[in-house]
């Protein structure tokens, strides 16, 4: 036994836990059963209930186990007669204003108050006069209905908007038996991550508005899978009533969502039966146009049915004008057996490496550990560079929050626009939109010259960091004992993620120091799409299309070895007629690429232009095919988060689809592969045999709660010049960055959302100088464009970003934002005026 | 909600109270009382304003506020009175008392009068036992009274 | 009788430096400095000096449980003083606050502690002012400041106003209101020694025990231990209301028979009536009977009589009173006062005053009396700081030794009214 750890007794049997346990959680080691409310072990002790009473030798008062830390040689009794007597005493108070609704009431049948009731209460209360005339059913916001009769003010609700969510949004109000759960002003309740109070309240005073007296607790269908909305993955259960959505609640997973969700997590999904989704093959004036090349697709396919005829038109394609005719565009939203299947397809199957799945520059593998969420709170230092978490990754968020205020952690920021959570950072350094690449390039030199390696100086002038800020951060980075960086490569310009990894490496080289990163992108599975080789330069695993002879041995003597084209040069080419067929998978070019109705030209210009989505997009209006796509909900299938974590995706819905993984294999039987795919988990079987990194992934390891994947290592990438230019516009044009809003009004948060209270309109937050400059002020509605790009938004001048830039959250589908982004992948200039 | 702004002579105070802690929150209960003591009660603007200078919610503010029976979120009288209604005072006839001053201000214990010139309200122990039964009128102790001596008190007040 | 804390108090303008200084104040400073801060801890510990403020801790014991080399260190006055029938603190404050500023220094130089507060209840705006004063008269003086007297000692002291909770005189629900938070109390462990005040070590004493500790420096621990019984160290301020002939707060030598301060120091009871009950030390103390006058007045006598000292309030109750009308407006205090935090407090505190309220309107039934008594059982000890147990204090006494009171109402026959 370590000095760390303490033995006590608890109902005669021993138990040794660590210093700092609480008996309560203590007495679940050796199945102790002690009864709690207001305890969550999360949050932490509070006391308020008193249901958690316990006799310990020695001491006189029944004590809260909740509260009490173990000490060695305890001896703590549960069982007791003078604690059986504390219990029902407790619970006498606990519902003496409590009403008797369990019949209609939400929670009945999963309620600790209940529960608790049925094994420790007392018979029947005494309680002989009317119950306090507290509020029924209340809304607290548009989501959340409190009925604060059946409140018992355990404080839990609160507790976790102080301590997990810190917002203080929810607190207690008035004082003793006036006590209630309230909000300033009886305004709503609507952070980020208000539902979580829902799924902690240990009776039905906090109930989901949405779910309300849809269906009976034992009546749902619950399947534990995981969230599509970001690259945290969260852990949830769906519960489904005759295949309908009833309501989504936190699948606690400790190395993932720490057992929390966000709100766009639980009230998110109705996309599943949004009714844009696309139920079957569809053919759009197929035999019209340009589509001549190949034989009419007969008229009411099933997607099944179609597969072999896409196939066969795409080699009919690539037989007439060569593989570099044909491409893919995947998708970083779908599972890793559905993009290994398709690069499988497009390589194997087709012989080309045009495929991609993304618009910005990154490359897969890192030079340093690939560190897990649970890592941030061993962190000393964790470092975000171009990320704002709260927006794109909303656990990380709380995740962070945890560190910093409760394990010692310092965040530190390099990033162009202020966010939320720079409120916890010991140092935001804030670089003009752009100079991303002199940013990090003059850290890492500021960190190759301490240790002493080549160093070349790094003009930080075009960046707007002052020399000190710079010093101070080299100085923070080079002296913490363990860092964790946290990068967004999709908010990084040109080749600024290759110097991010560069800076890693330079970061690794500290002896005195551990280091890894988390590639923190938005999009579900992001990391999957990359490790399985959803690249034009890359093989799954990270091999370069280069390494001819690991690429020959492993994909045999025809595996594709020229790099590919990326999405981007895919839309230029289809453009000029040079590509001529493009399949793309769960992605929407029209709307989420630059260049805007370029790219719907580019793509009305295809010979053959086959869309696989879930739901109907700009883009599939353009397709002369469409397939249906099954997409969270009805799949299965596995996702790798931004922590390197593979965890299963669970079909919650019956569908007559066939599954995406078993179409492109259908794809793939029509070329003459003869692997025969049962299940989803054979492909990730094939996946563990053929990716580096997922040797130990199968349906097995991944289990319940997922599995770290190996670290994929990364290939060193030649990087551009050291000292970037950073051009400047020309007099009244400011550099656009597209920031991200979690709760954007899009195909997946449709106008019937139930987080439609959340939309926001346009609004372009401009530096106060800039803004002075352009006689622009706060509420001006103003017109930012590039070339005949135009978009409408209401100033803000909040500092938001340096001078010289503006800062336009994507808030809708409608506002087309993407439009404006340089098709080289830069930020665009665009021009500032007021209407 | 933006509606309300500290005088500079508040400002001017706030430095001040400011400046007797290591951390800002402390001057919660402070700002809450000079707020209250100014305005006679404590608007959601003012407990707004709070919350940015303390840099915490407004959520908060009302929170701590709601906690404490000095503050009030409904407008009180130019004198406010406390009547300790306490064991002490309890012994000594208080209960008399209060029903005498609401009688003579025409009011029910907890309201104010039309003229928004008195609130009565009913108050646990004041710590002034042994000059019960007392009250306290905006600062002001006042012990070992009778029903003559309130109304001297009261008819003093102009 | 000795007086110690009271030997001035009606001294015109005590209340100034000038005519404090002139009876000797802050005379003591000096001969602190000569000592160690741990002598002065010693000292306080040998004098025997226990808290005022209710619980009766050893006030040097305290001290010196404050964790080892963690700085900076808080001194807390509590001088909340909201315990129905306490009045003494509020005396002190309004005719000697130098007495206060001299102990609060002294404590502070004792456990190396540059920043005090006084935390004074709402009500007491008024004091606050003349606290305020003292204060600037004793910065004037260079008695507050830096480097104090040369001796290299610093101390700042602030007033701090609370704004209506009884409950923010518990010591760490004082704390969480200092930092401008609801006055819930906190869990203990970590007592306030080891994190108190912005997490830091604190020393929480109520205004009382600190005005004791300049006479002790003065005079020498033994000569303040020299007065009282053996546990019972010193004197005490006693604040007697009700029904006496004269009502007021007086220093009385710890070990003096209860008879005596009622019918001698009090003048006895009012309209010559006779002696119902007593509570002798606040209203969270169990009451006692009219035939247990004769304990001595100090805290193990009247823990053994079965109730206790408290903060010092003696509350005389003649027979004029039915205790079942007294024992609600205490339970209705509680009630009003309870935080709401924990479960037995906010409910059990209601329903009981749901159930007295009742036995009053002559609906209640003999039953409820073992009724009250469980609900009493359930919530004492079971809740995170006393006041659920002071709530139950009075009820369970009122019907131990008041039975016939309630029984009355059963009969339709109550005793009397206030
Ligand atoms: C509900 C409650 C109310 C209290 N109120 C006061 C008070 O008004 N003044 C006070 O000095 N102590 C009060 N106390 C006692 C304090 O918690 C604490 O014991 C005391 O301030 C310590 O100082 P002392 O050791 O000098 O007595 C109260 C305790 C409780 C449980
Ligand atoms: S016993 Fe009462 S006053 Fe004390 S913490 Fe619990 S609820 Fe609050
Ligand atoms: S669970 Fe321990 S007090 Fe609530």
């Amino acid at each position: 036994m370590s000095d760390n750890e303490v033995t006590l007794t608890i109902d005669g049997k021993s138990v040794t836990v660590p210093k700092g346990t609480k008996v309560v959680d203590a007495a679940k080691q050796v199945a102790v059963d002690i009864p709690v409310f207001c305890y969550h072990q999360k949050i932490g002790p509070l006391g308020c209930c008193r249901m958690c009473l316990v006799e310990v030798e020695k001491m006189p008062k029944l004590m809260t186990a909740c509260t009490m830390d173990v000490a060695p040689d305890m001896v703590v009794k549960t069982t007791t007669e003078k604690v059986e007597k504390g219990q029902k005493g407790v619970l006498e108070f606990t519902l003496l204003n409590h009403p008797l609704d369990c019949p209609v009431c939400d929670k009945g049948g999963e309620c600790p108050l209940q529960d608790n009731t049925f094994k420790y209460g007392p018979p029947e209360t005494r309680m002989e006069f009317n119950r306090a005339n507290n509020a029924k059913a209340t809304p607290l916001s548009p989501v959340i209905t409190i009925d604060r009769e059946r409140c018992i003010a355990c404080q839990r609700c609160t507790a976790y908007s102080e301590r997990i969510e810190q917002g203080q949004g929810l607190v207690m109000l008035n004082r003793g038996f006036h006590n209630e759960v309230g909000t300033f002003n009886n305004e709503p309740y609507d952070t980020r991550f208000s539902g979580n109070v829902i799924d902690i309240c240990p009776v039905g005073a906090l109930t989901n508005t949405d779910f309300r007296f849809k269906a009976r607790t034992w009546d749902l269908s619950n399947v534990d899978t995981l969230c599509a909305h970001c690259g945290c993955n969260c852990n949830i259960t769906m519960g489904t009533r005759l295949n309908e959505l009833m309501r989504v609640e936190a699948r606690p997973n400790d190395a993932v969502d720490d057992g929390w969700i966000c709100d766009k997590g639980r009230w998110g999904h109705h996309f599943v039966q949004s009714k844009n989704k696309i139920l079957t093959a569809r053919e759009n004036g197929v035999g019209t146009g340009k589509v001549t090349s190949f034989p009419a697709f007969p008229l009411n396919w099933t997607t099944e049915e179609a597969a072999g005829s896409v196939a066969e038109a795409f080699k009919k394609i690539v037989e007439e004008h060569g593989p570099e005719s044909v491409g893919f565009i995947g998708s970083p939203y779908g599972t890793n057996e559905e993009n290994y299947l398709y690069q499988k397809f497009f390589r194997q199957g087709l012989g080309t490496n045009n495929i991609d799945h993304k618009t910005y520059q990154d490359t897969p593998g890192l030079p340093v550990n690939h560190y897990g969420f649970e890592q941030i709170e061993t962190s000393n230092v964790v470092l975000l560079i171009a990320s704002d978490p709260t927006e794109e990754l909303p656990i990380l968020d709380l995740r962070i929050k945890k560190a910093v205020t409760g394990c010692g952690t310092r965040l530190v920021s390099l990033n162009d626009q202020k966010i939320a959570l720079d409120n916890y950072s010991s140092q935001s350094v804030q670089y003009k939109v752009g100079s991303e690449a002199v940013a990090i390039d003059a850290l890492a030199n500021g960190l190759a010259r301490e240790l002493g390696e080549p160093a070349s100086d790094v003009d930080l002038a075009p960046s707007g960091i002052s020399a000190e800020d710079m010093k101070a951060l080299v100085e923070t980075v080079r002296s913490s004992m363990k860092i964790c960086v946290v990068y967004n490569p999709s908010a990084l310009s040109g080749d600024a993620v290759l110097r991010v990894k560069r800076l890693l490496k330079l970061i690794s080289k500290i002896p005195t120091l551990e280091c890894g990163a988390i590639p923190a992108a938005s999009m579900t599975n992001a990391v999957g799409a990359m490790d399985m080789g959803l690249l034009p330069d890359f093989y799954p695993g990270g091999v370069p299309v280069t390494d001819q002879e690991e690429i020959k041995n492993q994909y045999g003597e025809n595996a594709p070895t020229g790099t590919g084209l990326s999405a981007l040069e895919m839309i230029a080419r289809a453009k000029t007629g040079e590509l001529k067929a493009l399949l793309v998978h769960r992605s929407n070019p029209v709307m989420d690429f630059p260049g805007g109705l370029q790219v719907t030209e580019a793509l009305k210009n295809l010979e053959l232009l086959v869309v696989h989505d879930m739901l109907e997009t700009e883009t599939t209006e353009l397709a002369h095919l469409v397939l249906s796509s099954n997409g969270p909900g009805y799949d299965e299938g596995t996702t790798t988060n931004i922590g390197g974590r593979v965890q299963a995706r669970k079909k919650a819905f019956e569908t007559n689809q066939v599954p995406d993984w078993k179409i492109i294999n259908l794809m793939l039987k029509a070329l003459g592969d003869e692997t025969e795919y049962r299940r989803f988990s054979d492909v990730t079987e094939e996946i563990s045999q053929q990716v580096p990194g997922y040797q130990e992934i199968s349906k097995k390891s991944v289990g319940k709660v997922g599995c770290d994947r190996e670290v994929i290592a990364s290939v060193d990438e030649p990087v551009l010049e050291n000292q970037v230019q950073v051009e400047a516009g020309k007099d009244g044009s400011l550099r656009l960055r597209i920031a991200t809003y979690l709760f954007a009004h899009d195909k997946i948060l449709d106008a019937s959302s139930k987080l439609a209270h959340h939309f926001q309109s346009s609004t372009a937050y401009l530096n106060e100088k800039d803004a002075q400059k352009l006689g622009i002020q706060d509420g001006d509605t103003i017109l930012l464009s590039m070339g005949d790009v135009r978009l409408e938004a209401t100033a803000m001048t909040n500092n938001r970003c340096l001078s010289g830039g503006v800062v336009v959250p994507r808030i809708s589908d409608e506002q087309g934002v993407n439009a404006l982004i340089d098709t080289k992948g830069r930020p665009a200039w665009v021009d500032v005026r007021k209407v | 909600m933006s509606g309300f702004v500290f005088s500079e002579k508040q400002e001017k105070e706030i430095e001040g109270i400011l400046a007797k802690y290591p951390f800002k929150k402390s001057a919660m209960l402070p700002l809450l009382t000079l707020v209250q003591r100014a305005e006679r009660v404590v608007s959601p603007e003012a407990m707004v304003a709070i919350s940015n200078k303390l840099d915490c919610s407004p959520a908060y503010v009302q929170s701590v506020m709601s906690f404490y029976t000095m503050y009030h979120t409904e407008k009180v009288g130019k004198y406010m009175i406390l009547f300790c209604i306490n064991i002490s005072c309890q012994l000594n006839g208080c209960d008399k008392l209060l029903e005498h001053t609401a009688k003579k201000l025409n009011i029910k214990v907890g309201e104010t009068t039309t003229d928004e010139k008195f609130t009565l309200h009913r108050e646990e122990c004041l710590a002034d036992c042994t000059r019960a039964p007392m009250m306290r009128i905006n600062d002001t102790y006042y012990g070992d009274l009778t029903e003559q001596r309130i109304d001297q008190i009261l008819d003093s007040l102009g | 009788m000795t007086q110690i804390l009271f030997k001035n108090i009606d001294m015109k303008d005590l209340h100034t430096m000038k005519v404090y200084e002139e009876q000797g104040g802050y005379q003591s400073l000096e001969k602190a400095f000569a000592q160690k801060p741990e002598e002065i801890i010693a000292m306080v510990k040998a004098s025997g000096l226990r808290g005022r403020g209710g619980a009766g801790f050893p006030a040097g014991l305290k001290w010196s449980f404050l964790a080892k080399d963690v700085f900076p260190r808080y001194l807390c006055c509590n001088a909340d003083e909201s315990e129905p029938g306490t009045c003494k603190d509020r005396e002190l404050l309004l005719k000697t606050p130098h007495m206060l500023i001299e102990g609060m220094i002294l404590c502070s130089y004792a456990c190396q502690i540059k920043t005090g507060y006084i935390y004074m209840r709402g009500e007491f705006h008024d004091l606050s002012f003349i606290m305020d004063k003292a204060i600037e008269e004793a910065h004037a003086k260079g008695y507050l400041g830096k480097n104090i007297m040369g001796s290299g000692f610093d101390l700042e002291i602030h007033t701090h106003l609370g704004a209506g909770a009884y409950i923010c005189g518990e010591e760490s629900a004082l704390l969480n209101s200092l930092e401008g938070g609801r006055g819930e109390p906190r869990m203990k462990p970590p007592f306030p020694a080891v994190e108190g005040l912005y997490a830091k070590p604190t020393v929480i004493n109520n205004v009382e025990t600190l005005c004791v500790v300049p006479y002790i420096v003065n005079e020498g621990a033994e000569k303040y231990a020299s007065l009282g019984t053996e546990k019972s160290k010193g004197t005490k301020l006693v604040s007697i209301s009700g029904h006496v002939k004269k009502p007021g707060n007086y220093e009385v030598v710890l070990g003096t028979p209860m008879r005596e301060i009622i019918y001698d120091v009090a003048g006895g009871i009012a309209n010559d009536n006779k002696l119902k009950a007593f509570i002798p030390g606040g209203s969270s103390t169990p009451m006692l009977p009219a035939d247990m006058v004769d304990v001595l007045y100090d805290y193990e006598s009247i823990a053994a009589a079965g109730s206790m000292l408290g903060s010092g309030a003696l509350i005389v109750i003649d027979d004029s009173v039915n205790i079942v009308e007294a024992t609600l407006r205490l339970i209705s205090f509680y009630m009003h006062e309870s935080c709401g935090k924990c479960t037995p407090c906010r409910e059990g505190t209601r329903w009981l005053y749901q159930i007295v309220e009742r036995i009053m309107q002559n609906k209640g039934q003999l039953e409820y009396i073992e009724k009250m008594e469980d609900i009493c059982d359930n919530m004492a000890m079971k809740t995170f700081c006393p006041l659920a147990d002071a709530c139950v204090a009075p009820v369970v006494s009122s019907i131990k030794y008041f039975r016939s009171d309630y029984e009355a109402y059963f009969k339709n026959t109550p005793v009397g009214s206030v």
